[in-house]
This record gives structure tokens, sequence and C-alpha cells, in this order.
């Protein structure tokens, strides 16, 4: 406000705006106060148990009694990687083209439409409906596999990425397309060697979100992957455990010190993941915006 | 921005050529595949269901009787507990989300402002597992004592004794609220701060120009504009804290009931999906399957009017 | 232009990155698996002389059970390296379950399949082998009160919201001179169908005649009650709020120093959980054909009256002749290098004519 207009302001309206940044920064620090509150207390927790004796705790395998302390969580870093891998391996080129048909030849077309909106519904849809599914359709056939458990992280990133996807290929701007239809080039390579490099940046971004979302989740796991104390790595055959699987459990394995240590531990490294995804996706978009805006 | 025609047609009299249609071919496929995974998903749903829901016909979800033992599956209590613990989290954490969006778009300068979104971003990839973890250790054993002084406080007051009185609990259904406010803060942040984002900063302007106080000049010149975007990130905010399921398992208590004690244990849809699904059969799974399906058709309807709200919202800005 | 090359470049890097880590780390086994000590191999005389052909048996079921079991396939496997054996707990009920959907090998449950649900099993025979038998420890948080009494008419007023307040008459009455405060009763039960619940609820059948709630894996418990997964969820619980009082199996309530209330038995006699009182109810049971028995509320003195037999379910029929060789033959651990091992981890072993009879069985198991 100009000196001028706020001599005449009344002090009750002064008051009013008072109160209302007042708020705002007070919903600021209510936010973050809790918030970092959290982060700090599980890297205090988790960070004393990663530590002691490194790399013990991320190399070994699980102890054979839950309830006991020491071992390892390797079995389910491995586990989360590799099943979240194989989940991305399937959703993102699936989601990806499927984008790609709605952006470039659905566009409003009925068809492209009604996929659209299913995408849009399935994205909302609580993580444990995947799980079911995939235990009905899947597990009670082959048993507890890690791939049971991909299948279910996959169904659950497949919407993210094909409307993270569609929303990056949209911001491509038109003139890129037109410039290289009239160049002579078809269609399909306009595509592949204008849009999607256009695009990358943003859909990387997109996918690693979409990672970082499906590692976390430990809702689809819980009926699909059963459990194990040693690493294993054919995800085809026999039960295998996450991060997100240890922590739940282990949370639920009693008053005792390793058990709760083991679940910070693997809070801590979850995390860690998590965030080293995020921040990946979001440096990428980052210089992404910086692209558009050139 | 101009609609401009869709690529294809872009291509005009030339002849598709053998590459063109082999990659729409493919790109056709992968959406006609990822459509049937969806549908499938919602079909098989609906029809391994369907045994619960003809038993119990509508009293599926409006009878007040999960007994799974006496195969009753009357889900009301379930509903009761998913719409509360929703609502109770939503209220906790809508006037802290708009607070920290109007923050970060109209007063904080600009350097602040990317650092408090990326905080927030950041603070959105947390996984809930690991929230549900920090509340069973950490919050439920210790807030019992913050419950019981409210009790006792508001013992003789008559709707707030019924609403904080009775037997105060840590694992209850105000502590799930707690986490799923938490958890939702910052996704109702980030839409909210979209919303506001596309409030033309010249309507602003305008407000102040006329001497209005920063305040008045949100209230006048961007609430109206935004407010579609904003009851559509409450939407959303709210389809997320129905639909969460492992946090809140974690902390509310598994007792279903219908009460108005909300530091009473309480339990939810999903959460009661995830307790009892490893050990059902037949008519229970079933159930258990329908309680998914419930949860499904609401996040739908609530996903659905959030989109309406932003397209009413986005036609009217450009309007 | 170059700041797109820019973005890929990082992307790319970053994926590099990853999957290096990833390869590296995935070199290798887990660390911390070399068995310790060979001196187990000494006692593992009754594991069958020839070598188990490698196999990866998956089970799932009783959290009462759960101390006992690890322990027992840890020894196993240390003695038994080309087989892995995963028990996932969650549950009697779970483990029934998983075994009718065929997605578990063995399954570990502290009551028997109910005659309504044998139709999940499409007609094939089950065999029940007991392992072991142990107290279930009636655990309480209450400050100031570090011995209590409560007869099985007091149970079960508190279990189903009869009693609401710890300085209760009756509860005064199990507890004469000690003074009670006046905390609320905070009840933790089961929120999952949990074998150890029907075992509490048949003795509060069997004892007290004020029991309204009936018996089984899962019970509609009163309102405002907590419900906890697994026993080990309903200890962290009992821990953590002043006023709780639960059901949980010794091994934990043990190994978390949980106040242990002393029950009531049969014989008037004060019993407070103990392998011996567990023992005590084990010496007369009438054990069925199929080997399934209860030892809740059993005559006799020194007897802990709330004492519950867990069992191993496995089909009869066994396809897979490495699985069913390795089943059989950790069945044999369990019933003879077991029985030694079950007390050192707080389970009461099978008195001797079981175990022979549950070894006998063993010849049921058809294979391959």
């Amino acid at each position: 406000m100009t000196p001028l207009a706020q001599s005449r302001v009344g002090r009750s309206r002064k008051a009013r705006n008072f109160a209302a940044v007042a708020w705002m920064v007070g919903a600021v620090l209510v936010a973050f106060i809790p918030l970092l509150f959290i982060i700090v207390h599980v890297v205090q927790k988790g960070l004393g148990v990663v530590l002691r004796s490194f790399p013990h705790f991320l190399n070994d395998a699980l102890p054979l009694i839950t309830t006991n302390a020491g071992g390892g969580i390797r079995p389910a870093i491995m586990g989360t990687l590799l099943m979240t891998g194989a989940a991305a391996a399937m959703a993102i080129p699936l989601g990806v083209m499927g984008s790609i048909y709605l952006n470039e030849y659905g566009r409003d077309g009925r068809f492209a439409r009604i996929l659209r909106f299913f995408a849009e519904v399935m994205s909302g849809v609580p993580s444990i409906v995947m799980g079911l599914f995939i235990y009905t359709i899947y597990t009670l056939q082959k048993g507890w596999t890690g791939f049971g458990g991909s299948l279910a992280l996959a169904c659950l990133m497949l919407p993210i990425v094909i409307r993270s996807s569609e929303e990056m290929l949209r911001l491509v701007p038109n003139e890129l397309r037109q410039a290289s239809l009239a160049l002579g080039c078809p269609q399909w390579r306009t595509i592949l060697s204008v849009v999607m490099p256009a695009a990358a940046p943003g859909i990387i971004s997109g996918s690693m979100l979409a990672i970082a979302r499906a590692a976390g989740e430990t809702a689809p796991l819980l009926f699909t992957i059963g459990i194990v104390s040693r690493t294993n790595f054919d995800l085809f055959h026999g039960p295998n455990t996450a991060l997100s699987q240890q922590i739940y459990t282990n949370a639920f394995a009693g008053p005792f010190p390793g058990p709760q240590e083991r679940a910070w531990g693997s809070a801590l490294t979850l995390i860690a993941i998590v965030m080293l995804c995020s921040v990946v996706a979001r440096v990428v978009a980052a210089r992404f915006t910086k692209v558009q805006q050139s | 921005m101009q609609n401009l025609p869709a690529t294809h047609r872009l291509t005009g009299n030339r002849r598709p050529n053998r590459g063109d249609r082999a990659f729409r071919s493919v790109a056709l496929a992968c959406g006609l595949a990822v459509l049937i995974i969806l549908g499938l998903i919602a079909f098989t749903s609906t029809n391994k269901a369907w045994p619960a829901f003809s038993k119990e016909g509508l009293g599926f979800v409006f009878s007040d009787n999960w007994a799974p033992n006496e195969k009753h599956f009357g889900a009301l209590a379930l509903v009761f507990g998913t719409i509360l613990s929703a609502a109770i989290a939503l209220l906790l954490a809508v006037p802290v989300s708009v607070g920290i969006a109007l923050f970060v778009t109209e007063i904080a300068p600009p350097r602040v402002a990317r650092i408090v979104t990326s905080v927030v971003d950041l603070l959105a990839a947390v996984p809930s597992v690991v929230y549900g973890l920090w509340a069973m250790l950490a919050l439920a054993p210790n807030i019992v004592g913050l419950y019981t002084r409210i009790g006792s406080a508001t013992k003789s007051i008559p709707i707030l004794s019924a609403i904080f009185g009775g037997q105060a609990q840590g694992y209850s259904l105000t502590t799930a609220s707690i986490v799923l406010a938490i958890m939702i803060t910052p996704i109702i942040t980030s839409l909210a701060r979209e919303a506001l984002a596309t409030v033309p900063p010249s309507d602003k302007a305008g407000a102040l120009a006329l001497g209005a106080t920063q305040w008045e000049a949100i209230r006048v010149a961007v609430f109206p504009k935004a407010r579609g975007g904003l009851v559509a990130a409450v939407l959303l905010g709210l389809g997320r804290a129905m639909g969460e399921t492992i946090a809140v398992a974690m902390v509310i208590g598994s007792s279903p009931q219908i009460t108005s004690h909300i530091f009473s244990p309480s339990a939810t849809l999903a959460g009661t999906v995830a307790s009892q699904f490893g050990e059902a059969s037949g008519t229970h799974r079933a159930a258990l399957i329908g309680l998914g399906v419930v949860l499904f058709g609401i996040t739908i309807v609530v996903n659905s009017a959030a989109r309406m709200l932003v397209a009413r919202a986005d036609r009217a800005l450009a309007a | 232009m170059i700041n797109r090359i820019h973005a890929s470049q990082i992307a790319k890097t970053a994926a590099g990155a990853l999957v290096i880590a990833l390869g590296l780390s995935a070199c290798g086994s887990d660390g911390g698996t070399t068995t310790a000590t060979t001196t187990a191999n000494g006692s593992t005389s009754a594991t069958t002389g020839t070598k188990l052909a490698a196999a990866t048996l998956n089970a799932s079921g009783s959290s009462f059970q759960m101390t006992l079991e690890q322990s027992a396939l840890a020894a196993f496997t240390q003695a038994n390296p080309s087989i892995t054996i995963n028990y996932a707990g969650g549950g009697s009920a779970k483990g029934k379950q998983d075994l009718a959907d065929k997605v578990v090998d063995f399954a570990g449950t502290d009551s028997a399949v109910k005659p309504e649900d044998l139709g999940k099993f499409k007609g094939a025979t089950l065999l029940y082998f007991p392992i072991a038998a142990a107290p279930i420890a009636v655990t309480y948080k209450l400050g100031g009160v570090a011995k209590l009494q409560l007869s099985a008419e007091t149970v079960a007023g508190i279990f189903q919201g009869d009693i609401a307040k710890w300085d209760d008459a009756k509860i005064k009455a199990d507890n004469p001179g000690v003074t009670m405060p006046s905390t609320n009763i905070t009840i933790v039960h089961r929120s999952d169908g949990s074998g150890t619940t029907s075992n509490f609820t048949k003795f509060l059948v069997a004892a007290a005649t004020n029991w309204k709630l009936d018996k089984g894996d899962t019970i509609t418990w009163p309102k405002n009650s907590v419900g906890a997964e697994k026993n080990t969820g309903v200890a962290s619980a009992v821990t953590q709020t002043d006023g709780a009082i639960g059901y949980v199996d010794f091994a934990d309530a043990k190994k978390a120093n949980l106040a242990m209330a002393s029950i009531k038995n049969a014989a008037g006699e004060w019993s407070l959980p103990s392998l011996e009182g567990a023992a005590a109810a084990l010496a007369n049971v009438k054990v069925a054909d199929d080997l399934t028995f209860t030892a809740a509320n059993a005559a006799g003195p020194g007897v802990y009256p709330i004492t519950a037999p867990t069992w191993v379910l496995v089909y009869a029929k066994q396809p897979d002749k490495a699985k069913g060789e390795a089943v059989k033959a950790y069945l044999n651990f369990l019933l003879t290098d077991g029985q030694t091992l079950a007390p050192t981890v707080n389970y009461a072993a099978l008195p001797t004519d079981l175990a022979a009879k549950a070894k006998d069985q063993l010849s049921k198991l058809q294979i391959g």
C-alpha cells in the first residue's frame, strides 16, 4: 500500500490485516514444526541404528527371530529396489505410450476421453484395492512372489505416469510439431525425435515421482509377497520383503528394542531412497521449466 | 491459447506411411492395454464383492453390525469412522494448508517462498508407513495426557463433553486424524498454491491500488477467482484422507463403533480391509473387497466433484 | 537447447549412479548369515541322516507360537542349510486361510479348523501336529500394583466390559489388602483372528459362568476396547496405556517384562503363569484322535488354568517331494530337539506320550 493510502486505513482494517498475516505465518510454523519434528525424530532414531557398526545394518540379513535385536535389512532394501524397479519397467513404458496415444492421436476422441477418465479415477483409488486385485488374479495361482508385489505397484504407478506424462506432452509447443511435419518428417518420427526429447525431462521427473511413491507403498504388498529373512533375488519364485513391509511388521512386533530399532532404521533408509528420487525428479523438472521459459 | 487441432490432422493430405500406421497401432494398443487393466480392476473387485452385496443389500453400507464371526457385514460403523476421521483431519489441515499457500503466493519474498515450497513438496514424498510408525511409537503413547486434560476441562459443557468425553485412548480416532492431517497438508498446500497462482496479479494489484489492505485484496480479488481450485484442493485432500490405509490402521484402535467420543478407538473401511483380509474367506472376503469397492465409489465421487470444480474454475478464468 | 541437454544429462547420470549402486550392492550375499556356531549340529542327530534336497517352505499363522517357531527354524536351518523356512505369522486364522488357499506349506495354529470351514480345504485330509503349550498371561499396566489376583469371573467381567474401573468391588474382593487406584480399565484384545483369543475365551467359557461373549478366533468385543494385531501388538498396547489389561502369550509377556496376574485355577489356588503350571495343565489332557485337545481350566494342583496348546497344521498329501521331505524333517525336529528347545524360549514341552503319538502321526504324511 502506498503511504498515502496507508494513513487513511482504519484501525480495525489494519488489525484484520495483521491477523490474516499472522495466520499465514502461523500456518507455516504450525505445519513445519511438527513435520520437521517427525523427520528429525526418524533421523535421530534411525541414524544411530544405521551407523552402528556400519555397514552391518544395511548389509546383513534379517534376524530369524523377529523379537531379537541385531541383524540387518539388506533383504528389504534389495526387495524394495527390485520390486519397484520391475514395477517401473512395466508401468513407465506402458504409461508413456498410453499418454502418447492420448495426447498425439486421441486428443478429444471418445476412446481418449474414456481412457483419461479411468486414469484420473484410478489415481485416486486406495492402494490396497490394487493389492487385493493382484492377490485375487495372481497370488492365489502363483503363491507369494516378489513379482506379485511388482504387479500391484505397477497398477498403482500406471495412472500416475499416464497423467503426468500427458501433462508434459501437452506442454510441448505445437510449433515444434508443425515445424517438423512441415519439413517432411513422418508423424511417428516427429513424436520420437522432436516431441519426446522436448518432454523428456518432465516425463522423467513425473516417472521418478511415481517410483518414489511406489517405493514407499505398503498396502499393495501386504498380501502378495509374504516375508523372508534372506535376500531373494528371484522375483518370480518365493516370497520377498520390502522396506515398507519391514517397517509395518516391526511396528507390531512388540515393545522390544530389536524390532523397534529395525523399524526406525528401515524408515530412515526408505526416506533416503524416496527423497533421492524426489530430489532428482524436482531438479530435472526445474531445468525443464527453465527450458520452457527460455 | 488457441485450441490447435490434433497432430495427426496437421498431416493433411499426406498418405500415412507404414511407420505412422505401425506406431499409431502400438500407441493405441498401449492405450487399450491400460484401459483393459484399469477396467479389469474395477470389474473384478465388484464381481468378487457381489456375494456380500447381494447378501446384505443396502444394509451393507447402512447397518451397524460388523461381526464377521456371526456372518454379519454391516459397515456403517466403518463408513462413520472413515468419514469422521477424514473430516477432523480436514478441519486440522485446511486452515494450515491454505495459510501456507497464501503465505507462499502472497506475502513471502521469492526466496523464502521457494524454500517453503520445496520443503512442503519433499514432505509430501514421505511414505505413509513412516508417519504411521512415528504415530504408533511416539504420538499415541504420549498424547493420552492431552486428551484426558481436554476431556476433564470440558466435562461440564454439554455438547463438548459428548465429543471430548469418554475414556481417552492413545489409539483412537483423533490420533488417526492427526496423522492424516499431517499427511494431507502437503497435498492440499501444493494444489491450493497452484489455484492461487492462476489468479492474474493484475486483479490483486488493482485492489491494492484502490486502497485495500493485503488481506482485503486477497479476500476480494484472489479468493473469488481461486475458489474453485481451492475447493478442489480440499476435496482431493479429503479423498486422500479417506483412502489412507496403513497409517490409520496402525493407530486407530481397530474397534468399529459409532460414537461421539472422538478420543475413543474406531475403525475405517480401508484399515479394516488391511487387518482382516489375510484371514478372511468366502463371504467375509467378499465383504472386505466390497468395502474396497465402497471406498472406490466414494473416492470417484469426491475426485469427480473436484475435477468438475477445477474445470469450471478454468472456464471462468478463461472467459 | 543447451539447458535441455543438461537436464537429460543429469537424469542419465542419476540413473547411471543408481544402477551402479544397485549392481554393486547386489553382489555377494547377505552379511551376518554365516552360522555362528556349529555346536547345534551335535544335537541334531534326530534329523534324517541323509541330506535333504533344497527346498523353501513358506508358512504363516499363529503368533502365539512365533517365538518357538522362529527359534526352531533357526536351529533347523542352521543344521540343514539347504532348507529355507519363512514363517510369516499373522494369526491362526490367517494361517488356516493361507493353507486353504495353498499359499503356504504349513500353518501354525492354536485352534482347530471349525467344522463349517472344512469346506475351504476341499475334502483334503489335514494333520494336526501339537508342538508345545504355553500359558496365556493376563498382562496389565497399573502404577503401584505389583501383584494382582483375578478369579475367572472377574476376568470375564473385565473383558466383557462389566467392570470399568480398577477399584471395582469384585477386583478388590480378589485382592484383599491391596489399594487399587481408580483408573479406568482399558481392554486390549486382538484385532486379527487369533488362536490365542480362541483359547482365552475357551477358558472363560469353561471357568466363568458370567461370560457372555462366547468363544472363537474372533469375537465381538465391548465398545471402547482397543484392538491390536498379533500377540506382540497387544503387548505393545498394554505397555503404552496406564490401566490397560490384555492377554498375551507367556514368551512375549516375559520378554517384555509385563506384569502378569495370578489366576484362580479349578483347584482354588492362585496361579502365576509358569511353565510348571502349563506342564501340570497338560498332564491329564484328553487328546482326540486327530491330536487336538484343550487344556483350559484343567483340574488338579499347581495348574495354570489358561494354558493353550499350539499345533502345526499340514495337508496329509505332499505332492512336491523335496518340500514334503523338508516338512517331515522339520516336524520331526520340532517333536524331538524342538521339545528340548521349547523351555529355553518359555514354552512347555509336550508330555512324552503325546510327543510320541505326534511322531507316529508323521507316517501319515504321503510324500511325492
